[in-house]
C-alpha cells in the first residue's frame, strides 16, 4: 500500500526516469521488473545506489515512456472534454478522470509489452539458433573443456585457472560473470580452434539450467565450486540447486569432476570416483606451510619426493583448496613446476571478492561480491584470524534467499559473532532482524550499527576508520532488492 | 541530543580552505557519530552570520551559488542569554537555537586568531581549540616565537617590523636585515597561517619584493633565517593538560621550495600542478607528506618532545598543529610556528595514527567540555565593599 507521498511519486517528473531505472537494473526482464515495482511504495527514492545509465536503449524508452504518458493524458482530457459536450457524456467523463489518475500505473506495465513481444519473437528465436550452433562449435572443438559450476567462487576460480594455465597454454575463457547460454553461445562464436583450454563458467538460476549447458558445451572436465542456499526463490530447495549443478558430471568421466571437499552441503552428492579438494591439498599433493597476511597467502605442495612452494596475491585461508587445484590440474595439463609457480605469483584478488585495499589508514577488505553463506564462513573465519586494533564488519545479509532466508540469516549472525568483531554494520532491511537475532544468540557483545542509508555509510567509511582496523564488508544489496 | 554548532568561513585570507575543513572535516564526522545536532554557521567574507542546513552542501560553495544564497538570505543574529542562541528571521517568527558547543573551524584572521573565542567565552559555551590568549599568541609569528625563546626553545633567527616602519624606511630595515641575519630569508606576514603571504628570499632585490608581499597582507613582519641542511616536520597534537601527539608529518616538497599554501591546497598537492616538481603525492597536503616523518636516529622523538613542549609553552588546549624545523646535520630542532586549528584538522594524520575522522571529533568534544568544567569551577568573582563607598 503506498503512502501519500509515494503515490504522489509517480506524478513526479522523476517516474519515467524511475521506471526506465528499473528496467535496466533487472536487465530489461519483465517479471523482476514487474516484482520490483509492485513493492516500491515511493518511486522518488528508487534510484539510491545508481543513476539512469542514459544509454541508446535507456534513451529509447525514456522517449517512448514520456510519449505514452503524453498521449494518455491528451486522451484522458479528450474524452472528459467530450463527455462534458454530450448530454450522455458521463462515461467518457469517468474514463477521462480513470486515465489521468491512473495513467502511471497503465504507462508502466505497458512498457512491459514490447518487451515481452521482443524477447519472444526476436531475442529468444535469434538466440535459440545461436546456441543451437554453439553447440555444434563446442563439440568439434579439440581443446580440454572445463566446465566451472557451483553456487559460490565460480568466477574467482574460472579467473584462477586462466591466469594459471595460460603460463603455458592457449586459453579461453567465458568473460567476467557472462554465464548462460546465450553468452556461452557468444563465446564459442569467437573461438579459433586452435586454444588448448576452455573454461566455461556455468550460471545457474533456475533449475535445469546446469543440464542445459552441459549438453550444449559438452565439457571434458568439471569443477564444482561448491554449493550454499543461492536463487532459491526458483530452486526451492538446496537439494534441488545441488541436483542441477551436479548434472554437469553427467558428461564428464569421474575422474574429471573436481569437487570442492570444503563445502558441507556437497558432501551428499560426492560419488567415489569424484576427485577432492580443499585446504589439506589436490589430486594427491597436500598443501602445507600455510601462511595468511593481508597482503596474500603462501603455501607449499608436496607429493612424495616432489615440493612446490607457491605464493598467491589472494587472501584468506579458504583459497588454499582453490589454489591447490589450478596448481595441481596445471600440472596434469602439462604445466612445468616453474609456470605454475609463475602463474600462481600473479593471481590477484578480484574485483569486490575479498579484496584488501587501504583506507585513511585501515585495511578494508572489500567482499561485497559474495552473496552465499559459504563465502560469508569463509569471510567471518578470515576476520578472526586476523590481528587488528578494531575489528569491523559489514554486511546488508545476502539476498535471493527465498523460505531459507531466516535460517540463513540467524545463522550469518552467529558466524558474524564467531569472528568476534569490535563493531558489526548492518544495513536496515528485511533480513536485519534475523542476523541481529543470530548475534544475540551467539553472545555477540560489541558495537551494533544498524544504518538507513548504505550508500551513505559507505561514502563516509573513510571518516569511520584508522590505521589498525580491519574493516570486512562482504554482500551488496543493489536497488532492486531494497 | 546536544547541539553543536560549527563555525566556518570568516573575514580571513583562508576563508576557503575553512570552508574545507568545516564541511569535510568537523561537520560530516560530526553528523555521523549521530550524537548531536550540528549546525553550520557560516561567517561571509563580510563579517555577516548564516545559520543553514544549507550550508553543509559543499556543492553551493564550489559551484559559485553561495553568491545567490547570500543574496536571497537573512543573516542570523545571536542572543547572549547565558549561554548563545542563533537567532534567524522566518516570515514574522522567529526561529531560535541554543548552542551546547560551538566548534570553530576557522582559519586566519577573525577566528583562529582568538577573535571568536573571545566571544565565546563571553558567552559561556564551551569551544573546542584553544582559548583566546593561547589563539592569539599561537597566530602571531613573533609572540610565539618570543614565547619559545622565554622557554628555552629554539627559534631561527629573527627580525620583525611594523608595516609603517618600512613603508617610511625600507632602506633601513633591508640594511639591518642583511647586517643581522644571513640568507637565504623568510619573510612572513606575523599573523597569517596556511603558508599565505610568505616568500623565501636569496638577494637584496627578493628580500624588498617578499617585504613588499609580506606588508600587503599584514602589519607585522617576520623576517627569519633559513635552517641549513632543512627537514621540515609538522606535528598534529591533541589535548588539553596532558597532549597526545599524532605523527610526525614530512612535507615532501623539494631542497628549495617551502610547504606554501599550493603545495598545500592546491593542483592536487603537486607544486606547479601537472608536471611539476612534485613528487608522487596526489591527495593535497596528505599525498604530498612522508607519513610517519622518516627521521635519523633519536630525531623523532627529540621533534616530538619539542612539539609537546611548544604546546605546553603556548598555553594550546583542544588541538594545534605545531610546526618544526630540523637541521639533519647538527641534529637540532627549532620551533617554526604553530597552527591553533590545522586544515582538516589534519584527520589523514589522526587516521594514520589511529584515530578516525569521528574519533577525532567526539575527541576534540569531550576536550571542549572538560576545559569549560575547569573554567566553570573557578572563582570569577569575590564579595568586596567597593560600591558601598559611594
Amino acid at each position: 500500500m503506498r503512502g501519500l507521498g509515494g503515490f504522489a511519486s509517480m506524478y513526479r517528473q522523476s517516474y519515467p526516469s524511475a521506471l526506465v531505472y528499473m528496467l535496466q537494473g533487472t536487465e530489461y526482464q519483465a517479471r523482476p521488473y514487474l516484482a520490483w515495482y509492485w513493492r516500491t511504495s515511493d518511486f522518488s527514492t528508487v534510484m539510491r545506489r545508481r543513476k539512469l545509465d542514459r544509454t541508446k536503449p535507456a534513451r529509447l524508452l525514456l522517449g517512448a515512456v514520456t510519449a505514452v504518458m503524453g498521449l494518455q493524458i491528451g486522451l484522458g482530457l479528450g474524452l472528459i472534454g467530450l463527455g462534458s459536450l454530450q448530454p450522455d457524456g458521463g462515461g467518457m467523463i469517468v474514463l477521462g478522470l480513470a486515465l489521468l489518475v491512473l495513467y502511471p500505473v497503465l504507462c508502466a506495465h505497458m512498457l512491459v509489452v514490447p518487451l515481452v513481444l521482443g524477447r519472444v519473437f526476436i531475442t529468444n528465436p535469434a538466440e535459440k539458433r545461436l546456441i543451437v550452433k554453439s553447440a555444434a562449435l563446442f563439440a568439434s572443438h579439440p581443446g580440454v573443456k572445463i566446465a566451472v559450476a557451483g553456487s559460490y567462487g565460480k568466477t574467482t576460480m574460472k579467473e584462477l585457472l586462466r591466469t594459471v594455465l595460460q603460463e603455458g597454454l592457449n586459453v579461453a575463457a567465458t568473460p567476467a560473470n557472462k554465464n548462460v547460454s546465450s553468452s556461452h553461445a557468444y563465446f564459442a562464436r569467437k573461438l579459433t580452434g586452435r586454444e588448448d583450454v576452455l573454461i566455461i563458467e556455468y550460471g545457474e538460476g533456475a533449475p535445469g539450467d546446469v543440464a542445459r549447458f552441459t549438453a550444449i558445451t559438452k565439457p571434458t572436465h568439471a569443477v564444482i565450486t561448491g554449493l550454499a542456499p543461492a536463487h532459491l526463490d526458483q530452486y526451492k530447495t538446496l537439494a534441488a540447486a545441488g541436483q542441477d549443478i551436479m548434472s554437469v558430471t553427467t558428461s564428464v568421466e569421474p575422474q574429471k569432476v573436481f569437487v570442492n571437499a570444503e563445502s558441507p552441503e556437497l558432501a551428499s552428492f560426492i560419488k567415489p570416483d569424484f576427485l577432492a579438494f580443499s585446504k589439506s591439498g589436490a589430486l594427491g599433493w597436500k598443501a602445507k606451510e600455510v601462511q595468511v597476511t593481508l597482503q596474500g597467502i603462501s603455501f607449499t605442495l608436496t607429493k612424495g619426493r616432489r615440493s612446490l612452494r607457491l605464493t598467491s596475491g589472494l587472501v584468506g585461508r579458504h583459497q588454499i583448496g582453490f589454489l591447490s587445484l589450478v596448481a595441481t590440474l596445471g600440472l596434469q595439463l602439462g604445466l612445468t613446476p616453474e609456470q605454475v609457480q609463475a602463474g600462481l605469483a600473479k593471481t590477484r584478488p578480484f574485483e569486490h571478492r575479498m579484496q584488501p585495499y587501504q583506507l585513511s589508514g585501515a585495511w578494508v577488505i572489500d567482499d561485497t561480491y559474495n552473496g552465499n553463506l559459504e563465502g560469508l564462513r569463509a569471510g567471518t573465519r578470515l576476520l578472526a584470524e586476523l590481528t587488528a586494533v578494531r575489528k569491523i564488519y559489514v554486511t546488508p545479509g545476502l539476498v535471493d534467499q527465498g523460505g531459507e532466508s531466516e535460517a540463513v540469516h540467524i545463522e550469518a549472525g552467529k558466524l558474524i559473532a564467531a569472528a568476534k568483531p569490535d563493531i558489526v554494520v548492518l544495513m536496515r532491511n528485511s533480513v536485519t532482524a534475523f542476523i541481529e537475532i543470530g548475534l544475540q544468540q551467539a553472545g555477540f557483545s560489541g558495537e551494533l550499527r544498524i544504518e538507513a542509508d548504505p550508500l551513505d555509510f559507505y561514502t563516509n567509511l573513510t571518516h569511520f576508520v584508522a590505521a589498525g582496523d580491519v574493516v570486512l564488508m562482504q554482500n551488496d544489496w543493489t536497488d532492486n532488492y531494497a | 541530543m546536544e547541539t553543536v554548532a560549527v563555525f566556518f568561513g570568516g573575514r580571513s585570507a583562508e576563508h576557503d580552505v575553512s570552508i574545507i575543513t568545516a564541511l569535510a572535516s568537523v561537520i560530516k564526522p560530526l553528523e555521523l557519530t549521530r550524537k548531536y545536532k550540528v549546525e553550520a554557521v557560516y561567517i561571509a567574507k563580510d563579517g555577516a552570520w548564516y545559520w543553514d542546513d544549507k550550508l553543509k552542501d559543499i556543492k553551493l560553495f564550489t559551484s559559485g551559488a553561495i553568491k545567490d544564497y547570500l543574496a536571497k538570505a537573512q543573516p542570523v543574529a545571536v542572543q547572549f542569554d547565558g549561554g548563545l542562541t542563533l537567532v534567524k528571521p522566518n516570515g514574522l517568527r522567529k526561529i531560535t537555537k541554543k548552542i551546547d558547543i560551538a566548534f570553530p573551524a576557522m582559519h586566519g584572521t577573525y577566528g583562529e586568531d582568538g577573535a571568536l573565542t573571545g566571544l565565546l567565552d563571553m558567552s559561556g559555551v564551551p569551544y573546542v581549540g584553544c582559548g583566546v590568549s593561547s589563539a592569539a599568541v599561537s597566530m602571531d609569528k613573533v609572540l610565539a616565537k618570543q614565547l619559545a625563546v622565554a622557554n628555552d626553545i629554539p627559534v631561527s633567527n629573527f627580525l620583525t617590523f611594523v608595516k609603517a616602519d618600512l613603508r617610511r624606511e625600507p632602506d633601513q630595515a633591508v640594511k639591518s636585515i642583511t647586517v643581522s641575519l644571513k640568507y637565504p630569508l623568510f619573510i612572513k606576514p606575523a599573523h597569517l597561517g596556511s603558508s599565505i603571504g610568505i616568500s623565501r628570499a636569496t638577494t637584496e632585490t627578493e628580500l624588498r619584493n617578499a617585504l613588499e608581499v609580506a606588508a600587503h597582507y599584514d602589519d607585522r613582519i617576520i623576517v627569519e633565517e633559513a635552517v641549513n641542511n632543512l627537514i621540515e616536520v609538522t606535528l598534529p597534537i591533541i589535548g588539553n593538560d596532558q597532549p597526545r601527539p599524532a605523527l610526525l608529518e614530512r612535507p615532501m616538497t623539494q631542497s628549495e621550495d617551502f610547504f606554501d599554501f599550493d603545495t598545500k591546497y592546491m593542483h592536487g598537492g603537486k607544486k606547479g600542478g601537472k608536471g611539476g616538481k612534485g613528487s608522487e603525492g596526489n591527495d593535497g597536503a596528505q599525498g604530498y607528506s612522508q607519513i610517519p616523518a622518516e627521521l635519523p636516529g633519536d630525531l623523532y622523538a627529540s621533534a616530538e618532545a619539542v612539539g609537546l613542549r611548544v604546546y605546553k609553552a603556548l598555553g594550546c588546549s583542544g588541538i594545534a598543529r605545531v610546526d618544526l624545523l630540523i637541521d639533519s646535520r647538527s641534529k637540532k630542532v627549532y620551533f617554526n610556528e604553530v597552527n591553533p586549528l590545522p586544515g582538516g584538522l589534519y584527520a589523514h594524520n589522526w587516521a594514520k595514527a589511529g584515530v578516525s575522522g569521528v574519533d577525532l571529533v567526539q575527541q576534540l568534544i569531550i576536550l571542549a567540555k572538560d576545559r569549560h568544567a575547569q573554567r566553570q569551577s573557578l572563582a570569577t568573582s569575590f564579595s568586596t565593599s567597593y560600591l558601598q563607598q559611594f
